[in-house]
Parts: C-alpha cells; structure tokens; sequence
C-alpha cells in the first residue's frame, strides 16, 4: 500500500470508494475544491501491488482522506477540517487510516499553519473513535444532535497540532547538522556531479505538463491522455 | 435587423435582473422579467439569447436552440446573441460550433474578457494549444495587471512545448513585482514552485537545484520541496546528498514506494544484480525495525529477494502478519503470484503452519483482542485468544490462496472458508462469510453467492461496504430490484427517482455499469442502453466539471453581459476567478450539506427542490425504449459516438480497439477497421482476435462490392494483404491457426467464428465440426468458466447449433464446473 497525496485524476476513484464505505457522499466537484484549494492536504492510500491489465488501470484506491482548511474560522483561529476519511473493508487495521490522517495532519501545520484540525464523528463508530482518540489524540469538544442524515448524533472533536512545532524544532536541527556534512562533501561529489549528468539526462520525457499546481488546470491538460482518468469498476 | 434595439431605462433594469437571476439560478424570476421585456419589445434578440440560455439550464435544450436561432435572425450582431450560441453548443458538446459561435461574438465585440476567456477554455478542451497560447497572450496584453494572466499564459507556452518561453514569462512577472510578496501569499509560494517544475522539465537539474533551495524558506509546500530536492540531487548523481534528501522524507511518510526507489538509485543499488541483495535488505530491515507499525519496508524485499532469502523473508512476514491477524494480508501478497516460484513457496509455508501445532507458532502470547476482526460498530464480539488468531488467519489465507485464479482450486478454497466460519470470529464480522459468497461466485453459482452475500451482509447492517458488495452479487444474479432496495438503505431518502435516482445524482458508477451489464445478459438492450448512457454521461460530467472549475465564473456568468447588459463592471478577475470558482464550489457543497442538514431535521420536502421551487422532473423515459428506438434509427452511426472516444482516449486499450474493428467492419470502413486490427496486433500479438478479425478482414476485402479507392488499395496491400497472401485461402489459414491453438479455448472460439463467416449458412458438416471443435475445449485445463460461458454463445449464436449439439456441450461443461448456473 503506498500512501502519497491525491491528484486530481484520482478523484473519480475516490469518490467511488467514499461512496462504498460510507452514507455521505458528495459530487466530483466537492473533491475538486478540495483537490484544488488544499492540494497538500488530502492523502490516499492506493494498492500498487495489482497488476496492470492496460495502460490506462486507474489506481486502486483502498483509502482516503479529505481535508480542508477552515476558511472564515468562527473562533478566528486557522484550523484544518477532515471532511471524510474511509478504508476499504479488505484493508482495515493495517494503519492506513492512522498514516493519511498523520500526513494531512502535518501539511495542515506546515502549509496553512493550522493551529487544531477539527471532525464529526457519529457517536456509534466504534472504530473511528477508537483510532482519533486513542491512536491520534482527538477530544470530543461536544455533541451535535443530528447531525447526520439518519438522525444520528455527532460527536465534534479536534486536537492540536503544538505536537508539530517540536518536531519541526528537531528536523530543523537535524537539518542545520546536515548542512555541515554537506559542504565537507561537497568539494569532492562537485567532480563526480560532472560525469554524472546523464541521470539527469532523462530521455523520454513525457510530455506531460504538470501545471499550475494550484490554479485549477492540474491534469486536465495533459497532451495525449483523456482528461478525465479511465475508471475501472470494482473487482471481486 | 440589428442590435441597436435600444431598451429604455426600465427595461435596461430589467434585463439586468434577467442576468443576475441566470447568475443565481432563480430562474423562473429570470423568465418572469425576460417575458415582460419581451411584451414591450417581442422581437428583443438579446433578452430571447437570455430567455434561450435559461431554458437550456433548466435542460429545455431544443427549445433553447430555437429561440437562440430567432433571436440570432432578430439581432445578428449582437455579440451576446453569438456567446449563448455557442454557449448552447458547448452544452451539447459540440465545441466545434461552440468555438465558430464564439469567435464570431468575439469579432463583434473583440474587447470582451469573457468571450475570450470562454474561447480559451474550448480550446484547451479542445486539445488546440496553438489557438489557446493565442488567446493567452491576447488576455495578457489586455489585463498585464493580473498575475493569474502571466501565469496563465506561462501554462500555455509549456503545453505548446516552449518551455524556455514559460520560464520567462514567469520570470519577467517575478521582476515586475514592486513588493515582496508576504509569507503566507499562497499564490506566490505556488507560482514560485511551478516555475521550479519548469526549469526542472527544461532538464537543467543544476539550476533547478539552485533555485528550489534559494525558495525553500519561504515555500509553504514543505513536502513538495523535499520532494523536488531529492530528484534533483538525485538526476544531478550528487548521491551521498540524495541519500540524505530520501532519508529525510521517508522519516515523514515511510509509507511511500517513490521514496524507496529514489533511495535505492541513491545508494547505488539495483535490485535486479543478485550481489545487491545483501545491502538492499540491510537497508529496508533499518527503516522496519523503526517502527512497528510500517508495511513497506517489510513488505518490499519479497519482491526482489528469490529462492532461499525469500523463503526465509516470506516466512518472517507471514508469521508476523497472520499472527497479528491482517486481513489485508493476502491481497498484499497476491502480486508475487506472477512467479509461480514465490507462489508456490507462500503455499507451502502456510499449509506447513497449518500442521504446526498453535504453539509454535513463533511464540503464541496474547494478542489484542479484536486482533483480526474489523468490528466497525460492534460492541458484541468476543476477543479471542492469539491461537484461535492464529488458525483464523491461515484458513483465511488458504481460503483466499485457492480462490485466486492463479492458484484456483475451488473445493479446497471452500474447505478452508467453511473451517474459518466454524471458528466463529464474532457475531458482526462477515470478513469470512463475504469469502464464501465469492468462493460460489467463482464456481459459477451465482444464486446462491447473492445469497451468501446477503447473510453476510446481514451480520453487519449498519456497514455499507458490505451493503454494497451485496447489491453487487444481486446484479450479478439478475436482482435489479432487489439490488436497489439493498442499495437503498443507505442512499438519501429525500432524493428524487428513489435509491436509482440518487445513485445516478451520486454518480455511483459501478452500480449503473453493473445494472446495465446484467439487463444486457438478459438481452434488454432498452434498459442497457440507458445505464450505459448514463456512465457516458458520468465521464463528461466529471470533464465538465473540471473545465468548470477552471472558469467558473465564465459559464455561470454568462460574462459577456458585462459589456452588454453592463452587469458585472469590467471588473476583477484573475486571482479572483479562482476564488470565485472556489466560492462556487463551496457554495454547492454547502448546499449540498445544508440538504442533508434539513433532511436530518426532517423539515425536507419529499421531492428534492431546486433554489426556484421546481420539482426536478421524473423521467419520462424510465425503460430505455425511447432512447433504444432512436439509437435503433442509424446504430451503427451511434455505436461510432461510443468507440470514438474511446479509440482516441485509450487507443492503447485491447478491448477498444476490437469493439472499433465491429463497428468498422459493419459500416465497410475498411482503412480504419485494419488501423483497429493493426492495433491489436501491436498490443498483443498473441490475442484470439488478431487472428479472427484478420481474417474476417480479408474475407471482406475479397468480396468486395467496388473496388477500394486507388490510395486505400496501396495502404491495405502494403500493409495487409501482402502478408496474409503468404497464409494460403483464409480456409487453409483458418485450420492451420486451429492445430495449433486447439488448447486454447479463445483461439478455437476465433476459428470458430471464421469458419462460419466463410460459411454463412453452413452445412450440417461445418456445424458438426464447431460444435466438436468447441465441445473439445472444455477438456483444456487452461479453459475458464468465463471462456466455457462464451463457448455456449458462440455455438448457439454464430454455429446455431442444433438442441443436441447445445446439450452435449452443457452436460460436459457441467461436469467440469457442477454448480455454475449458466450449465443448468
Ligand atoms: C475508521 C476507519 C477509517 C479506520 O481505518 P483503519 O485503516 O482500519 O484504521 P487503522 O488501521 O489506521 O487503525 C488505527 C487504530 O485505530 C483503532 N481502530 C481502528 N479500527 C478499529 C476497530 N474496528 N475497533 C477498535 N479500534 C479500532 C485501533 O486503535 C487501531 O490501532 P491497532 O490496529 O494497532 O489496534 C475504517 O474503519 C473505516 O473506513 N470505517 C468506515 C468509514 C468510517 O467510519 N469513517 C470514519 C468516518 S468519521
């Protein structure tokens, strides 16, 4: 299972696994503004082990989550939101879940220096409780009377990401002993950095033009392909 | 006739309300004004485009079109006239008279932002980046202000291949800029980065490198800019650095496969040198030890270490997985299945655990309770102990081992099921019974796997991945209704047309595509049709909206009004636009939010409502008839609209390209059926239809009823006709192909079909030796359920054979898979 950030082109095959785990669901658009306001904050975890029947398998998303920047925070606090999270059935308990929301988590602190990061969670899931409060450290703030479709309450909870400053501090340290090690290296990789190249001489690039990271093209434009990613249907 | 209709001041107003009511999707206000224009001046063109653009909102397209065309004869110069024009045809998707409408509206009124920012946006649909740098540069000049213009206009001199021009223009933006930006400016930090990717893709790794580290104190994308160090340092052979840079993110996410291979490349290592595994395993052992919680360190080796290191490895990863009882166990594992070497090893290590007795197993203390049960809502299961783990876990495995096609043996698989079952995990966990619906399933019993979903499904109701799975294994059984109601336990009540309907709103597409594929087994080609119609649909939604998204403003702006009905003052767009469009999007979701909200409060109406207060419309076309008889009219001009896209988007697609040969050869378009043919071949050589269709083509070409034109004669002799004529008739080629493919129940299907298409009526003879010829693959070892169930069709649909012939391929067949519905 390999966990990395959502692109675009993952979103249809998202939303396919939101809507077989769960009853809240939301049209393609929704993760596009997700995807293209806070593309540093959604994660999947996608099965890389299958193996490819044409060029175009879309990937196997096994889970998700998607999350958001508060935008008019009431408390005027900047805070990261988690719309959704699910893992497929097949995939449950190998810490999936705990991984994305640990990723999502810290770009929330580093990108948009999200003070908390807030959810609602109903108040039967045993499992969703179990792995914000006692596997991430969430706290119930409260309950929200129906706040799903159903009927059923919602416990809204969120918890701090100070946790992130510190380990920003070590990295930043760590960082700063690195630079050293670097420049005593450096005199003596600058040769080799000539004979090199032809690493960097990749040939068949492919045209694909990764743009506008943020301005909303993402992989629409890419020259040869469809636009919108091919979409298998489940397997089993 | 002209667009000097001049409104007076009332008027004025009023049309000014008919736009904002378009804007804000009130449109019955919005009709309600244009009408009362158009009473004082009936033959009022721009207000009759408004009045066209509502209706098409509200999906009244024809009637859109209509008064479009008597509002374009009432005002042919008016410029907002031409935009909805080609705004109605965007609609439709005909972006070529889409754009011819819009260039025309843009000639008339060549200062319109908007016009030109909807052309732009057909172009890049349109794949015409030429005209798209075009209009770029054209925006540019008009608003240099604007960041998002320089941006833009970057992004279309990449897609046009002039990467140094994408730099520059980003560059003399940079230069331009008076102040500098804030920390936190999101736009800066992001334009920043991509002006990074673009020195990066014009290969200069040096001074990609030098740029990414002068930004990296002040870009907000932490991850992105190790990530793109990392390559760099990486491509630039500067290793020892590299090392540090993978290192550094695989302590943040050690989860993620590209940093592996960085790492790997890095160090200098390759996995396929046999004297690198040694260090390659030291390397992933120092990332597992550090957590207990990682996979992919653990799980990697297994896939380059071979005969006794993987032995040993898979051994150790096994044991620890089925121990702790991960369910995902197998299907993390079933991608070494490819070697039948490593298959064979991860069988024989579990069926040795099985005779061990649960001690040993590399030393039993107890387990967490739940260890392997993923018991979502369930307060009622009983923790069990780590052997009863343990023993759950290898039947589990073996269950799934004998499952997989690879390593398919049915009644074993259903042997290890049935003793998981017996352990009895906990009341709501299904994991096991859901194995044993799919076990029936691949034996062909498809009742009874519905039936077993659904138990299992029972186990857990409040869990819609099981829900799901259920509804699946109905369609497979030809439970329509059945499969919608199961679905219908967790769609919104409120949503109109039921669980289907909101299942289509959803956008649920595996659902649809199954409903389709189970109506077409049963031959209703009406309901098919439109399930299949309505993914169709799904596709371009979703490319819409992505286009949408780009430009929001635009379509709902109806923004030439900005100069025509003086609406929106020439005002802000660029970065705003992408607010705008992010505003948009965040007002649906909240609507969409706040539904569901009201329908918690149970204030919500039974019929969803849109903002005006109109019932959204029942489908006046629920069976498909409709849809079927005006496909029925030219079928073979509509099947074209489906493989066209098809054949453009994925030509690399196998099943595209034979579907396109069908189509081809039945519309006597030879040239592109041999492109198709030609195709496949270049896929797979080895491909049942590479023969099948080959010859089908030669049969057509000698029966030709005119001669090809003299250009498609050359092409189809030079790459045809002069290699098969090698081949003998297509008789002899046809028998030849058949001795040597007669293990393979495709490739006989193949000969099959040819034989009959050199036969049309065939004799007695010819159908005896088919249904013999296909009756022998069911002895092949290598022949599937699936390929046997084609085999039935084949000789009752192309060999129409006679009762007898049918039922001595049945009862054979049915020896071999007993249970399987279709041999009943
Ligand atoms: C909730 C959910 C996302 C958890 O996904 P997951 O990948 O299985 O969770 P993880 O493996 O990361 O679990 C991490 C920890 O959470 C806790 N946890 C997870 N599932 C649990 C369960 N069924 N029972 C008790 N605790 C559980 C455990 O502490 C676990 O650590 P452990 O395995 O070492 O004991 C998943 O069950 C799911 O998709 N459910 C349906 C959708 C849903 O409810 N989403 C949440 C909506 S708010």
């Amino acid at each position: 299972m390999d966990i990395r950030v959502l692109r675009p082109s993952d979103i249809p095959h998202v939303q396919q696994t939101n809507i077989t785990n769960l009853p809240e669901n939301y049209f393609c658009k929704y993760y596009l503004y997700h995807a293209l306001s806070w593309p540093q904050l959604s994660y999947v975890a996608v099965d890389v082990s299958r193996p490819k029947k044409t060029p175009y398998d879309a990937p196997k998303i096994v889970g998700y989550v998607l999350a958001k920047m508060e935008e008019d925070p009431a408390d005027g606090v900047q805070h990261g939101h988690i719309t959704s999270l699910s893992v497929m059935r097949t995939h449950r308990r190998l810490g999936l879940a705990e991984k994305l929301m640990r990723q999502s988590q810290r770009a929330m602190f580093e990108t948009y220096g999200a003070v908390y990061v807030s959810l609602h969670v109903r108040v039967s899931n045993i499992a969703a409780l179990a792995l914000y409060r006692d596997t991430l450290g969430f706290k119930v703030g409260g309950t929200e009377a129906k706040y799903y479709a159903d009927g059923e309450d919602a416990f809204s909870m969120r918890m701090d990401l100070d946790y992130l400053r510190n380990e920003a501090l070590d990295e930043e340290s760590d960082e700063e002993d690195g630079v050293e090690k670097d420049e005593g290296g450096e005199v003596g990789s600058a040769g080799k950095a000539g004979d090199g190249v032809d690493g960097a001489r990749k040939k068949e690039r492919k045209r694909k033009v990764r743009v506008g990271r943020q301005l909303g093209v993402g992989e629409l434009v890419e020259r040869n392909e469809s636009s919108v990613p091919e979409l298998t249907n489940g397997t089993a | 006739m002209s667009n000097t209709q001049v409104l007076q001041s009332k008027e004025q107003t009023l049309f000014r309300h008919v736009v904002q009511n378009y804007e804000s999707k009130q449109y019955k206000k919005g009709l309600k004004a244009a009408e009362q224009i158009l009473r004082k001046y009936p033959n009022h063109g721009d207000t009759q485009a408004m009045k066209a653009l509502i209706l098409s909102s509200q999906g009244k397209s024809e009637e859109a079109f209509e008064l479009c065309k008597v509002a374009l004869k009432n005002a042919m110069k008016s410029q907002v006239c031409w935009h909805v024009y080609g705004l109605l045809y965007r609609g439709q998707r005909n972006y070529e008279e889409a754009l011819k409408a819009y260039r025309f509206a843009l000639r008339l009124d060549p200062e319109s932002t908007q016009i030109q920012r909807d052309l732009a946006m057909l172009q890049v649909q349109m794949r015409d980046y030429d005209g798209y740098l075009q209009s770029r540069r054209t925006m540019l000049q008009a608003r240099p202000q604007n960041r998002q213009n320089w941006t833009a206009l970057a992004i279309a001199l990449q897609m046009s291949g002039d990467l140094a021009g994408a730099e520059d223009v980003l560059q003399k933006y940079e230069e331009s800029m008076r102040q500098t930006p804030s920390r936190g400016d999101m736009e800066h930090a992001e334009a920043v980065l991509y002006k990074n990717t673009i020195i990066a893709e014009r290969g200069e790794m040096e001074r990609a490198l030098e740029h990414v580290d002068s930004v990296a104190k002040m870009a907000l994308d932490k991850t992105a800019v190790m990530e793109m160090r990392a390559q760099y340092l990486l491509a630039l052979g500067r290793k020892e650095e590299a090392v540090e840079a993978y290192t550094k993110l695989l302590r943040r996410n050690a989860e993620h496969r590209e940093y592996y291979e960085g790492l790997e490349k890095a160090m200098g290592l390759d996995r396929s040198k046999t004297e690198d595994h040694q260090k390659l395993g030291e390397m992933y052992h120092s990332w597992g030890v550090q957590s207990d919680r990682v996979d992919a360190p653990r799980r990697l080796p297994l896939d380059f270490k071979t005969s006794d290191a993987f032995r040993q490895h898979a051994d150790k990863y096994l044991r620890r997985m089925l121990k702790k009882g991960v369910p995902s166990t197998f299907a993390n594992l079933k991608q070494l299945y490819s070697d039948p070497e490593k298959k064979e090893t991860i069988r024989e290590l579990v069926e040795g655990y099985i005779s061990e007795q649960p001690h040993t197993n590399g030393g039993a203390e107890r387990s967490e309770p739940n260890g392997s049960a993923d018991d979502s809502h369930s307060t009622t299961s009983k923790p069990h102990d780590s052997a009863t783990t343990w023993e759950l876990s290898l039947n589990y495995f073996l269950a799934q081992h004998y499952d997989y096609h690879l390593s398919r043996d049915l009644a074993k698989a259903r042997k290890y099921i049935d003793r998981a079952i017996e352990l009895k995990p906990s009341e709501t966990d299904y994991t096991y019974h859901m194995t044993r619906a799919r076990v029936l399933k691949h034996a062909g019993n498809v009742a009874e796997a519905s039936k077993a979903m659904n138990e299992a499904r029972e186990m857990d109701l409040k869990d819609r991945y099981i829900n799901t799975k259920c509804a699946k294994y109905q369609l497979r059984n030809n439970q329509h209704d059945d499969a919608v109601a199961t679905m219908g336990l967790f769609t919104r009540k409120e949503a109109v047309g039921g669980p289907l309907g909101d299942l289509l709103d959803m956008q649920c597409v595996w659902f649809i595509t199954e409903d389709g594929e189970a109506y077409l087994r049963q031959g209703n080609l009406g309901l098919a049709l439109k399930r299949f119609k309505a993914v169709f649909d799904v596709f371009g939604t979703w490319e819409d909206d992505q286009f949408d998204f780009h430009s929001f403003s635009l379509r709902k702006g109806m923004p030439l009004l900005a100069k025509g009905g003086g609406v929106n003052g020439e005002g802000a767009e660029g970065a705003a636009e992408r607010k705008k469009a992010a505003k948009k999007a965040k007002r649906e979701a909240e609507k969409a939010e706040a539904e569901r909200k009201a329908a918690a409060a149970k204030k919500a109406s039974p019929a969803k409502k849109n903002e005006d207060g109109e019932v959204k419309k029942e489908d006046a076309d629920p069976l498909g008839a409709e849809l079927l008889k005006a496909a029925g009219e030219s079928p073979l001009e509509e099947a074209m609209k489906w493989v066209g896209p098809l054949l453009e988007m994925s030509p690399r697609n196998v099943e595209g390209q034979i579907a396109g040969f069908e189509v081809y050869i039945r519309r006597k378009k030879y040239l592109p059926a041999l492109k198709c043919l030609l195709a496949i071949s270049s896929i797979d050589p080895e491909h049942p239809k590479c023969h099948e269709q080959g010859c089908r083509l030669r049969l057509a070409l000698e029966k030709l009823d005119e001669p090809l034109p003299e250009k498609a004669r050359q092409v189809v002799d030079s790459k045809f006709l002069r290699i098969t004529a090698s081949k003998g008739s297509i008789e002899e080629e046809n028998e030849e192909y058949l001795a040597k493919h007669k293990a393979s129940a495709l490739h006989v299907q193949g000969v099959v079909r040819v034989r009959h298409a050199l036969h049309p009526d065939g004799s007695g003879e010819v159908k005896e030796k088919s249904a013999k010829d296909l009756q022998h693959t069911l002895d092949s070892g290598s022949t599937t359920l699936v390929q046997a169930e084609e085999g039935l069709l084949v000789l009752s649909e192309v060999v129409e054979a006679d009762g007898k012939a049918k039922e001595a391929y049945v009862a054979k067949a049915r020896e071999r898979w007993p249970e399987a519905t279709v041999f009943q």
